[in-house]
């Protein structure tokens, strides 16, 4: 397949017959190649990314948003869609102007990785997962390792009626390994993920000693005591610190929920929602990290968003409707999972800013409790402003040390009873972000990252 | 298969220009897609139609006594777009192992009647009207509700033609439709002083049910009102009561795998014969069952669908597997070969991925516990969950669980106040000696309801373990 400038003169084309019979037009076309190996002792597959690339057309009819694409970029193709939308247009009794601002921005990003993942080829990745494999089977009473490692190159051009021309070449890279201890027909695992946006270079983390580390603490997990129950100080580690922030003030400040009445935080923005020393930030210009985007699928360049300064809850992540309704300005957050879905209000990266606190002070002040560790997945309630996050083990805090390992955890709570309950977070050396997906309720799935540090506070734990 | 779906068999006609030697498989879809966005009554967004049309090619390779596969997918039908997935898949096959000396596929398709109901033909006929005049009904059932109303949501429904050509001769194709409903049912104001409550709506089938919405809505304002005035669970072990919808968000996962040549290819099966539940569990995988949005006349393989019973009396009887996994074991496919998409939509992209076994309809048999009513009263001093923020299940460990968003207090075998927060979980199966949900089930409920991927009664399980109390 080529790439995508071999198709925009026929993309301008169609943007330009359909601008001439709707109020407002945009398009979103997308391109994706890649690879990704994966392995365990039984089975080896090598999976190219799918030869799938398209366009979405959306318009303003005047009264509403209505969209259409297509997964070919021939003339006749296009013109189905032109088609299909200017029919729409015309039967539009209104003729309203549209919601918010068309962005203007004409501009190309790039990202050029230290080491292309293309030029590796299929054997190599291979045999890096072979190697990654070996080191986990290395520790003894680790019998099965699986690894995966990916990589994808994604193209975005948006163009709309109102002059803006964006396009973006994304490479990311990700790995994960999967060590699987076995005892008495009992499976226990661990998990080593890391990713980026970037080439080879991100792979520098897959060591033997952090695979090495990884295996062995599968192996710990078979022994590993039931969690807790009930209400109890809790530490997040830096990982699920960022799930925290992704599901409490990410999901909750997505301002497409404040017009629809869905949100518990709407009412409160201004206020203080937590310590003066908790801030909580979106940001999609950071330079490597999984979630960052050059430009969102409105023509709107990524940027950071302060949600949660020192305690108040001070912005929200806006499209350019929801700005427009709130006299704000569009925040870089409006992205579609790809060409055939719809454009929604998005995180990026999402994290918890470091405090100044280490972590045995917050071990020593929580006392009695446990330490939640590996994020493995959350979830919001907008509207209730309830959360569940999940983790695949943690640590018993007794008497202000940290004692017995224990496995698979969830915490539930109300979000804000939650950071009116944070004590403290961990200093800046202990920041970690971490890769992701994220759906928009259950699907429309993009990448995003989300980290912070240490950081103590009080929930429901339970097993899970 | 279809008559009424013309020019649908994409894999046929891919097949006949494919010029790959050895075996070979084509999986095609052919899709239009069509979505309403609402906020509150108005329409938000209009998406679609969206039609994508494109197959999946896989290649077997005997390397060194083992099955090399290579799989890649494209929506390019042109000679030139074939033979360029047809390259890649054989390029990675070189990259590819498997303990499977010789892969059987299937040679003959479903027959061309009998199928299960998979297609709603209002939806399939006139898709965009269907969606809009459901989404009428549906904001209308709301006017009757004082203080209840949708706060946003979405109707996706996708038409897909799907068909199956392989080396072996097969030819299969059938239409299918799939209905995806999202609404925020939001309760607010009235004389009580509350914060808001809501349910959240998620459901997937082959059909919009109309007939059936209303009393749908009632159920879900009553549930939304029910938020407002929750309490927190308490902490403990309990006798549980999961119905169908929570069910769905766990058994699959777990017993997917735990039941599947996945799993006893690595040592994480248990094996036939083995109890795992108690006696009142019986479990079959229904590959046929009437407007699952699971079902088909013929697996991802194009193998002619059946049911399996996976579990009969607590005592494991059949486990699942498509070609390649069966190839492993010297076995037939048992029909259950599944093209999923991670973090996507059902029965949309499907043909980007290739097959693997994988469970269908989970069909729990009904017990001797008769209606809801009884069951709750079985469970004398319990809680009733209805519906779980994520069991998120781990198909490797069985473990679930997750914040119970909606759910009841059973007191003195009568439901009782409502209750929301908190953590339930356990695990599904577990190794002989250790106790498990399945386990523990005490009693199961004689009708039987379709949730998503799982069809059972309401379950009893006891104790499951709730960690409750006030945050």
């Amino acid at each position: 397949m080529s790439d995508l400038s071999g198709h925009e003169g026929e993309l301008e084309k169609a943007l330009a017959r359909l601008a001439a019979r709707a109020p407002y037009t945009e398009l979103l076309a997308q391109r994706v190649h890649g690879e990704e190996a994966t392995l365990d002792s039984h089975e080896t597959t090598v999976t190219p990314q799918p030869r799938l690339q398209g366009a979405i057309f959306r318009i303003w009819d005047g009264r509403r948003w209505v969209e259409a694409a297509s997964s070919a970029f021939d003339a006749p193709s296009l013109s189905e869609v032109v088609e299909s939308l200017a029919g729409d247009a015309a039967r539009s009794p209104a003729h309203g102007p549209r919601p918010g601002q068309a962005a203007t921005t004409r501009r190309e990003w790039l990202t050029h990785p230290r080491k292309s993942m293309e030029s590796m080829g299929p054997e190599e990745l291979v045999s890096l997962a072979r190697t990654a494999r070996g080191w986990a089977r290395s520790v003894d009473g680790v019998h099965e390792a699986r690894v995966r490692v990916s990589w994808s190159d994604e193209e975005r051009l948006y163009l709309n009626s109102g002059g803006a021309r964006c396009y973006q070449r994304t490479p990311r890279t990700h790995f994960v390994v999967v060590p699987m201890a076995t005892e008495g027909g009992r499976v226990e695992f661990d998990f080593l993920s890391h990713g980026g946006r970037g080439g080879a270079e991100l792979l520098d983390d897959l060591t033997e000693e952090s695979v090495v580390a990884t295996a062995r603490s599968s192996k710990e997990l078979l022994a590993a005591k039931a969690p807790p129950s009930g209400v109890m100080p809790v530490i997040l580690d830096p990982g699920v610190s960022g799930t925290f922030a992704h599901e409490s003030f990410g999901h909750g400040t997505e301002a497409d929920q404040f017009l629809r009445d869905r949100s518990y935080l709407k009412p409160l923005l201004g206020q203080m929602v937590g310590p003066d020393f908790l801030s909580i930030v979106d940001d999609g210009s950071i330079p490597d990290a999984w979630g960052s985007i050059y430009c969102d699928d409105e023509g709107h360049p990524g940027q950071r968003t302060t949600l949660v300064e020192r305690g108040r809850f001070v912005g929200a992540l806006h499209d350019a409707e929801t700005a427009a309704a709130y006299h704000t300005a569009p925040t870089g957050n409006t992205r579609r999972s790809d060409f055939l879905s719809r454009a929604f209000v998005r995180m990026t990266n999402t994290y918890v800013e470091p405090g100044d606190r280490t972590l045995d002070e917050l071990v020593a002040e929580a006392r009695d409790g446990v330490l939640l560790e590996r994020a493995t997945s959350g979830i919001e309630d907008p509207l209730g402003g309830q959360m569940q996050l999940k983790v695949k083990k943690g640590h018993r805090i007794e008497n202000g040390r940290l004692t017995d390992l224990v496995s698979t955890m969830a915490l539930s709570g109300r979000v804000l009873d939650f950071m009116n309950s944070v004590r403290g977070v961990a200093k800046a050396s202990d920041l970690r972000m971490e890769p992701g997906y994220c759906g928009k309720g259950h699907s429309d799935y993009i990448p995003v990252g989300s980290g912070g540090a240490y950081l103590l506070s009080r929930a429901v734990v339970g097993p899970a | 298969m279809t008559e009424d779906a013309p020019g649908a068999e994409i894999a046929h006609g891919v097949a006949e220009r494919l010029r790959a030697s050895g075996p070979w498989e084509v999986y095609a879809e052919r899709s239009r897609r069509f979505e309403l966005h609402f906020t509150g009554k108005e329409v938000e967004l209009v998406h679609g139609p969206v039609t994508l049309h494109g197959y999946g090619i896989r290649v077997f390779r005997n390397q060194g006594g083992q099955t090399a596969t290579g799989f890649q997918s494209s929506t390019d039908l042109s000679d030139e777009g074939i033979r360029a997935a047809l390259g890649d898949a054989e390029r990675v096959s070189r990259y590819s192992e498997f303990p499977a000396q010789k892969v059987e596929l299937p040679a003959n398709g479903p027959p061309a009647r009998g199928g299960p109901k998979v297609v709603d033909p209002a939806l399939w006929a006139r898709p965009r009207d269907t969606v809009e005049s459901y989404f009428s009904a549906l904001t209308a059932s709301f006017d009757h509700h004082r203080n209840v109303a949708p706060s946003f949501g979405s109707i996706r429904v996708t038409l897909t033609d799907t068909s199956v050509a392989n080396s072996a001769g097969l030819r299969a194709s059938y239409p299918q439709t799939t209905a995806e409903l999202e609404v925020g049912v939001k309760a607010s104001g009235g004389p009580e002083g509350a914060p808001p409550g809501e349910y959240w709506v998620t459901e997937t089938s082959r059909r919009l049910d109309l007939p059936g919405l209303a009393d749908s809505v009632d159920r879900w304002c009553r549930y939304a009102q029910d938020v407002r005035r929750a309490v927190a669970p308490p902490s403990g072990d309990f006798a549980v009561v999961l119905p169908a919808s929570v069910l769905a968000g766990i058994l699959p996962q777990t017993l997917g795998f735990k039941l599947s040549g996945v799993a006893r290819l690595r040592k994480m099966a248990p094996t036939l014969g083995q109890r795992i539940g108690s006696e009142t569990v019986t479990i079959r995988d229904d590959g046929r069952y009437d407007w699952s949005p699971f079902a088909g006349p013929c697996d991802d393989e194009g193998t002619p669908q059946r049911a399996r019973t996976l579990v009969a009396s607590g005592v494991v009887e059949e486990m699942l597997y498509d070609t390649l996994y069966g190839a492993a074991f010297d076995t037939r496919s048992t029909a259950s070969a599944f093209r999923a998409v991670v973090g996507g939509s059902s029965n949309w992209k499907r043909f980007t991925s290739p097959p693997g076994p994988g469970a269908s309809t989970l069909v729990v048999g009904p017990g001797d516990g008769g209606t809801e009513a009884e069951v709750i009263e079985a469970a004398g001093d319990g809680i009733w969950v209805q519906q779980l923020g994520w069991a998120n299940p781990s198909a490797l460990t069985s473990s679930f669980g997750g914040e119970i968003r909606i759910g009841y207090r059973i007191r003195n075998g009568k439901l009782a106040e409502p209750i929301r927060g908190g953590v339930v979980g356990g695990s599904v199966v577990a190794p002989p000696g250790s106790p498990s949900m399945l386990s523990s089930v005490e009693t199961v409920g004689g009708s039987v309801e379709l949730a998503e991927g799982v069809a059972s009664p309401a379950m009893l399980v006891r104790p499951l373990t709730v960690a409750g109390g006030a945050a």
